[in-house]
């Protein structure tokens, strides 16, 4: 399992690396490259002074310098040093301060550079050494004297300078690196707070220590949230009614046991005796099929669940009714919309249209119709909810339905046990279900002179009507 | 009428087999599957009963694969499993009715006889040739509207004949539908009743309603009444 905190943290901390190590890179070049450049503005400055404190001899040759002007030049090891040579290579004057400190103010080719040049003394200190090639016109004769005014300083001011830049370049990207981590830290910490909180939530929902998630989650998260809700209401729903059918079954069953039993304790002959619990076995097996098909729907609107489109369902159903009532001489039509879509069970939609055409393709004398339509907003009552609704319509010619069962409804007033089989139990069944998704069953009079049922339950959002 | 009966549950399939036979029914057998499927090949079969939870073969599959080597007898299902879902599945696998468990044994006798009926391009359960009328539910014949009395083996060969009016059929196509083991072949016996048949239901030999196509076997040859 992998953590979207620790994968952002690693991938933030080689950014840092990469962009903090680049630039402390680049702050060192460029730090040193201007202390280069100070270091031989300064040593120039020393040569040109060497130059102008030259001392000469009567022929006014140069024979070395006055060290009267810095001090440095005449204390040994002090670490300023200077000499003056010929071009050929013969030192004519060294400063007091090179006393016991050796120093080669030449290049290894025997060729002053014009550039800083960096060399280290033998107790190991660094010195930059630069020079100056000077033709010194001396006498009336104008005679050139070549020389070379030399000097050196020790690195040691330098080193320190850019010790201590570093130090301070370094300790300010790794703390600068360590705020930005940290913070970035925090604000997952703060970002992801309520993924915790959903994760405790829905432990506490396991331990049922709660019944449904709490609101106040942001936007992103909310969606989840509600989708969990859903989910947990409808499983309860579920369960109430597994118990429930439980419970109704179980209860019902007792009656026509009790009446069994009560038969054959008494002294019915036998004839009477079989008669009885042939009626009551009739009526226990009743009540089993209308609760296992009670349980079997699937209970209203489920997460997740794919549009049902209404067409292939009722082709379906046609090709297997007209199947069934082979010798019968008769028509199913239909005109259903490929774009209808049933937001619900499949198998929920297949049983209600099932049993609807077939109580139709009983009933009628020739022609059946089966049309599906979005309801319009005039066609609504009160006792449609609110979005888009399907009216699935199922029509025949036949003898319709008894006034007084059209009336009352399939179910007002009818425990499971009483229903009667041909309209009633079928459409009881159809009204339950179409119930369970919020919608209703309406039964009418058809133009086609039989019974009309109209079947409303919820479409699909993305249905779309003719 | 010669009956397949696949089915796993024994107590179910023997008073299933039991009725028949009393219904007048030559019934064969299968257990499971892979059973139903050998004897669907093997048997002249006029319509199966074919249960839907089988063990080895579901009874689904047992219903496509018989259809699929064009066996075209009516299949009729049985089915713990009441839901539409089922009922279409069934159907569209090739099954051509359905009765739910748990059923009364009427209903399935009921169905069957329609099944059979519709295999033979009957509408309704009374098939009517002229002035021989045979009801199929209460397995009565009457010709002019007079009842002629038929024994069993009697009454299953007009049956047969009657269902199929028109057709010729094979002396030994009525012999397997009247015994289920071939155990005696004996052409004469068919011969034997067809006499009787022609003598009880046309006494005066004027109706002629079956007659003998040498060698290729009878027909039923009074025109069918529609309805």
């Amino acid at each position: 399992m992998y953590s979207l905190t620790r994968r952002l943290l690693v991938f933030v901390s080689i950014g840092l690396a990469v962009f903090f190590g680049l630039t402390a890179v680049t702050l060192d070049a460029i730090f040193r490259d201007l202390a280069q450049r100070s270091l031989r503005e300064l040593l120039d400055a020393q040569i040109v002074a060497l130059i102008a404190a030259a001392e000469t001899d009567v022929a006014g040759r140069v024979k070395g310098a006055s060290t009267e002007a810095d001090a440095r030049l005449r204390t040994p090891g002090s670490g300023l040093y200077a000499e003056i040579r010929s071009l050929d290579g013969r030192s004519l004057w060294r400063s007091p301060s090179t006393a016991g400190t050796f120093i080669d103010f030449a290049a290894p080719n025997g060729v002053t550079l014009p550039a800083l040049r960096i060399a280290r003394l033998a107790d190991g200190t660094r010195v930059a050494i630069s020079g100056r090639g000077i033709s010194w016109e001396y006498g009336h004769e104008r005679s050139v004297q070549e020389l070379v005014f030399a000097v050196a300083t020790s690195m040691q001011p330098y080193d320190e300078q850019l010790r201590a830049f570093r130090t301070q370049l370094y300790g300010g990207l790794v703390a600068a690196a360590l705020l930005v981590l940290a913070s970035i830290a925090l604000l997952l910490r703060w970002l992801t707070s309520p993924i915790r909180r959903l994760e405790s939530e829905i432990a506490a929902l396991e331990g049922g220590r709660l019944a449904v998630l709490g609101g106040g989650y942001p936007r992103e998260l909310a969606g989840v949230a509600q989708a969990v809700n859903a989910l947990l209401e409808s499983e309860r729903r579920r369960i109430a009614r597994y118990r429930d059918t439980l419970g109704n079954l179980a209860h019902s069953l007792k009656t026509p046991l009790a009446v069994i039993q009560s038969a054959i304790s008494g002294s019915a002959d036998t004839a009477t005796l079989t008669r009885q619990i042939e009626g009551e076995l009739g009526r226990m097996r009743g009540i089993i099929e209308h609760q296992l098909r009670r349980a079997a729907t699937s209970g209203g609107r489920v997460m997740g669940q794919e549009p049902v489109p209404v067409a292939p369902v009722v082709q379906e159903l046609r090709v297997a009714l007209l199947k069934v009532h082979a010798t019968k001489d008769f028509a199913i039509e239909t005109a259903i919309d490929s774009g209808l879509l049933f937001a619900g069970d499949r198998a929920d939609l297949l049983e209600a249209l099932g049993n609807l055409l077939d109580n139709a393709c009983k009933w009628c004398r020739s022609r059946v119709r089966v049309e599906a339509a979005l309801l319009g907003a005039g066609e609504r009552d009160r006792d449609v909810p609110s979005g888009p609704i399907l009216r699935l319509r199922v029509e025949d010619d036949g003898p319709g339905i008894p006034e007084e069962l059209r009336q009352h409804g399939p179910m007002r007033g009818r425990r499971a046990d009483e229903t009667t089989p041909g309209h009633g139990i079928g459409l009881a069944m159809v009204a339950e279900m179409a119930e369970l998704y919020g919608g209703a069953l309406r039964l009418d009079v058809s133009p086609l002179g039989g019974c009309r049922v109209d079947l409303l339950v919820p479409a699909a959002p993305d249905s779309t009507a003719r | 009428m010669r009956v397949l009966i696949v089915e796993d549950e024994p107590a179910l399939r023997e008073s299933l087999r039991s009725r028949l036979v009393d219904a007048g029914f030559t019934v064969d057998i299968a257990a499971d599957g892979e059973e139903g499927l050998y004897a669907g090949r093997e048997c002249p079969v006029d319509v199966a009963i074919v249960d839907l939870g089988l063990p080895k073969l579901p009874g689904l599959e047992l219903i496509r694969r018989l259809r699929a080597e064009q066996r075209k007898f009516p299949i009729l299902v049985l089915t713990a499993r009441d839901r539409w879902q089922d009922k279409v599945e069934g159907l569209q696998a090739g099954a051509d009715d359905y009765v739910a468990k748990p059923f009364e044994f009427e209903e399935v006798l009921a169905r069957l006889q329609a099944l059979l009926r519709r295999a033979g391009g009957w509408a309704s359960p009374s098939l009517t040739c002229g002035p021989v009328v045979l009801d199929t539910r209460a397995q009565t014949v009457s010709v002019a509207g007079k009842a002629v009395e038929l024994t069993t083996y009697e009454y299953r060969i007009l049956e047969h004949m009657m269902l199929r009016a028109g057709e010729v059929i094979s002396k030994t196509e009525l012999t397997e539908r009247l015994y289920d083991q071939d155990f005696e072949r004996d052409s004469n016996t068919i011969e034997v009743f067809i006499g009787r048949l022609r003598r009880k239901l046309d006494p005066d030999d004027r109706l002629k309603p079956i007659e003998t196509l040498r060698g290729r076997g009878y027909r039923f040859a009074l025109a069918r009444e529609t309805g």
